[in-house]
């Protein structure tokens, strides 16, 4: 038998952790947004609007990181829940807009979303969500006045997120497909963020086709490209 | 749409009070004026006895006791929140979408924390538009209304393309119901041809095996948790097909992953520890009781069985296994026995069955003077008996008391269920196979032949060729209460074509005033007080 108690015991450690560390990141989130209220945010100067963005930004960072590693702790012991439906992509994709919405609001980045009013993708909708809302976070952090959410569909569903910032660097670009190289110590890099989006489309398969992505510069807004593509 | 939560009333359910309060701060930026918090699914209950609430948004972890799914069922179930009450489930990461993928009670949504409240007003928002645009179908269902669920069903589908998938699985749901299988077939394998997805897998192999395709199913379930080895429905369909097909061991072994992955299951569990009672695996069998008994606690589908099943493995490890220590067990088993005796009411029923079981643990525990008292109990609450006891139980009252030499009270038992289940060929099969009296099996089963044959004669309308039918196959097994009822239906058929129907419907109203009462939770009990009501209201016509 695989049973193994050994593992039990990290994988309810990991879980319980990440519950409770989630609560306390839903708390400053709340507060800092609470402590914001009182103060008109587009009357605040410059620096203050920037460490705000911090705040947000790394907490966010700090909870999608650990969804992703609960995610793949799971995946790697056959343990990660996937459960495609049916999902209108427009309602999808204007709530992963939301979640990012006060930092959006407080920098003034503009944040289109073009896709068909009926269009419907078959995915897992958690799962994707993680996916989307680490890469919406980087670009939000990296972009300097819009991102342009697009979403089509033929024989696929793809969903690109562009922004008008520096792009990724070009070493990143080559990793194509093999992003765990990525994850690099001394750099910090998002690497994590890729190795998951990699690993998340690659379990949304098809007919033995899986999903993938695709990582490019100069796209629709002169910035970073991300896209993923799910069959 | 205009989305106005002034006028709604919202409870939050989170044991973790500062989120609670920060969740309200977000509902009060809303326009929300009445929102009340509280930390357990215990004092949930409570709340919405007192107050029906519009929208309730409750934590999956809740610590110790009952968790958030628990909540929704047993809400659902004993119909303590409104049929448009909008119920979100906070969850802290997706495995609780896993856990609860495809149980009986969804949630209208998961909102993974943390959220801000642009996401939560958004999502209250659509899912109170669904539930609106729903409700015609969901108020039938509740209702058992299938015919009219399939009516608004066709109404709105047309109209809301968003909901398509939504509509389609309620019109499964309800084919189901209406046991039009075919349909129901097709549906499902329209969409699995497009993609598989996991309900509606599951909904092809779950008519597969209803038409007792077995071999189908088996393929489909096996195909299943290849490709969704997280879906474990998968894994339970697959198990009792195993265990149909005769394979136990192998049903034992695909249980055994599944509880793996997700022990916190009741009827899963209940389930393992009954497969390893067939394999005669004691150890398997005694902790998946147990497991069960712990769960049962907390859940709105507890019954007696698991607590039952678990003092039965307690007295197969004292008697058949030399390595236990016995004091611990029998602790154990006392222990189990306080907790039936106080979670279920003390029904004559209830108490029969638990002193029955605690006379043959102690019989195990060869303690004499204690098994005697036991005894005595279980003719005491047998005499005081004063409704039907299914047909499982009868076996399982009939088996122990003949294991304690009591074989007089075990026959009786065993010949009062034959004569309630003569048209049930299985159950007739275990009681010949335990001892039931021939003779009376015999007489049972001409009883049920002029029962089926008057079915047919109802059916065609031939109302008074049914009715000497009924009469014949009521002579015959007097006390059985399918029969009586058929009898008095078709009596009162009868009387409606008739000038004077005063002697019909006198023979109707004796027949069901000589019948015992029916417990409420008998299957059959609704359709003994409507035609208990009609007879009395024909009685005073006439």
């Amino acid at each position: 038998m695989m049973h193994n108690s050994g593992e039990d015991i990290f994988n309810m450690v990991l879980a319980s952790t990440v519950h409770d560390m989630k609560n306390s990141l839903s708390m400053l989130g709340e507060s800092l947004n609470f402590i914001l209220k009182q103060v008109d945010i587009k009357s605040l100067d410059r620096q203050t609007k920037n460490y705000y963005g911090v705040v947000q930004y790394e907490s966010s960072r700090v909870n999608n990181s650990l969804m992703q590693l609960l995610a793949l702790y799971k995946l790697e012991n056959e343990q990660l829940p996937f459960n495609p439906n049916y999902f209108n992509l427009r309602d999808f994709l204007e709530e992963q807009k939301l979640k990012h919405l006060p930092l959006l609001e407080a920098k003034n980045i503009e944040c289109d979303i073009q896709v068909d009013e009926d269009l419907e993708g078959i995915f897992d909708d958690s799962l994707i969500a993680t996916v989307l809302e680490n890469i919406l976070g980087n670009a939000v952090r990296y972009t300097r006045s819009k991102i342009l959410i697009q979403c089509t569909q033929d024989k696929f569903t793809n969903i690109s997120i562009s922004d008008d910032g520096p792009g990724y660097p070009e070493e990143m670009i080559e990793l194509a497909g093999n992003y765990i190289r990525g994850i690099n110590q001394s750099t910090g890099s998002t690497g994590l963020g890729l190795f998951f989006a990699q690993k998340i489309a690659e379990i949304h398969s098809h007919k033995d086709i899986s999903g993938s992505i695709l990582l490019s510069n100069g796209g629709e807004l002169g910035g970073g490209r991300f896209e993923i593509v799910i069959p | 749409m205009i989305f106005n939560l002034a006028k709604k009333s919202t409870l939050i359910v989170e044991d973790f009070a500062e989120f609670a309060r920060s969740v309200r701060a977000m509902l009060h930026t809303m326009g929300a004026t009445s929102v009340d918090i509280v930390y357990n699914a215990e004092d949930a209950i409570e709340a919405c006895k007192a107050k029906k609430y519009d929208i309730i948004l409750s934590d999956y972890n809740l610590g110790q006791k009952k968790d958030g799914q628990q909540l929704l069922e047993e809400l659902i179930k004993y119909k303590q929140i409104k049929s448009n009450c909008v119920f979100l489930m906070l969850t802290a990461e997706n495995t609780a979408a896993m856990v609860m993928g495809a149980v009986e009670f969804q949630p209208d949504g998961y909102i993974a924390k943390p959220f801000n409240g642009n996401l939560l007003k958004s999502r209250l928002q659509k899912a109170t538009e669904r539930k609106d645009t729903l409700q015609s179908i969901n108020r039938a269902i509740a209702n058992k209304q299938w015919v009219e669920a399939l009516e608004n069903i066709k109404t709105v589908l047309p109209n809301h393309p968003k909901y398509k998938m939504s509509c389609l699985r309620l019109k499964f749901k309800v084919l189901k119901e209406l046991n039009q299988l075919d349909k129901a077939l097709e549906l499902v394998t329209e969409i699995v041809a497009q993609r598989a997805i996991p309900w509606a897998l599951e909904g092809v192999g779950e008519i597969f095996y209803r038409q007792e395709k077995l071999e189908k199913a088996l393929d489909i379930f096996k195909n299943m948790i290849k490709e969704f080895p997280m879906a474990l429905e998968g894994y339970d369909w697959l198990a009792k097909i195993q265990q149909k097909l005769g394979q136990p061991i192998e049903a034992q072994n695909t249980l055994s992953k599944a509880i793996e992955k997700s022990p916190k299951a009741l009827q899963r569990q209940k389930q393992l520890g009954s497969l390893a009672e067939e394999n005669n695996d004691l150890d398997v069998m005694t902790k998946a009781y147990r497991s069960a008994v712990k769960y049962s606690a907390n859940s709105a589908f507890s019954s007696p069985d698991e607590y039952l099943k678990l003092t039965n493995a307690l007295s197969l490890q004292i008697a058949n296994n030399q390595d236990v220590i016995s004091d611990k067990i029998i602790s154990e088993a006392e222990a189990t026995f306080d907790k039936l005796n106080q979670s279920f009411s003390s029904t004559n029923a209830n108490l029969l069955r638990s002193s029955v079981a605690h006379a043959a643990f102690c019989n195990a525990c060869k303690d004499e003077d204690k098994t005697k008292n036991y005894i005595e109990q279980s003719e005491k609450h047998y005499q005081g008996l004063d409704e039907q006891i299914s047909s499982d139980i009868s076996l399982e009252l009939s088996k122990t008391l003949t294991s304690l030499g009591k074989e007089n009270l075990a026959e009786e038992i065993l010949n009062e269920a034959v004569q309630q289940n003569l048209d049930d060929p299985e159950f007739i099969r275990k009681a010949a196979e335990i001892g039931a009296n021939e003779e009376l099996i015999n007489t049972c089963k001409k009883a049920s032949q002029h029962n089926i044959k008057a079915i047919n004669f109802f059916k065609n309308k031939k109302y008074l060729d049914a009715i000497q039918c009924f009469d014949k196959a009521h002579n015959l097994s007097p006390s059985n209460i399918n029969i009586r009822l058929n009898y008095v239906q078709s009596l009162l058929k009868q009387a409606q074509n008739e000038n004077n129907p005063a002697d019909i419907i006198r023979t109707a109203d004796t027949m069901m005033s000589d019948m015992p009462q029916l417990a409420f939770s008998d299957v059959r009990y609704s359709r003994y007080s409507e035609l208990s009501r009609l007879t009395q209201l024909m009685l005073q016509k006439h």
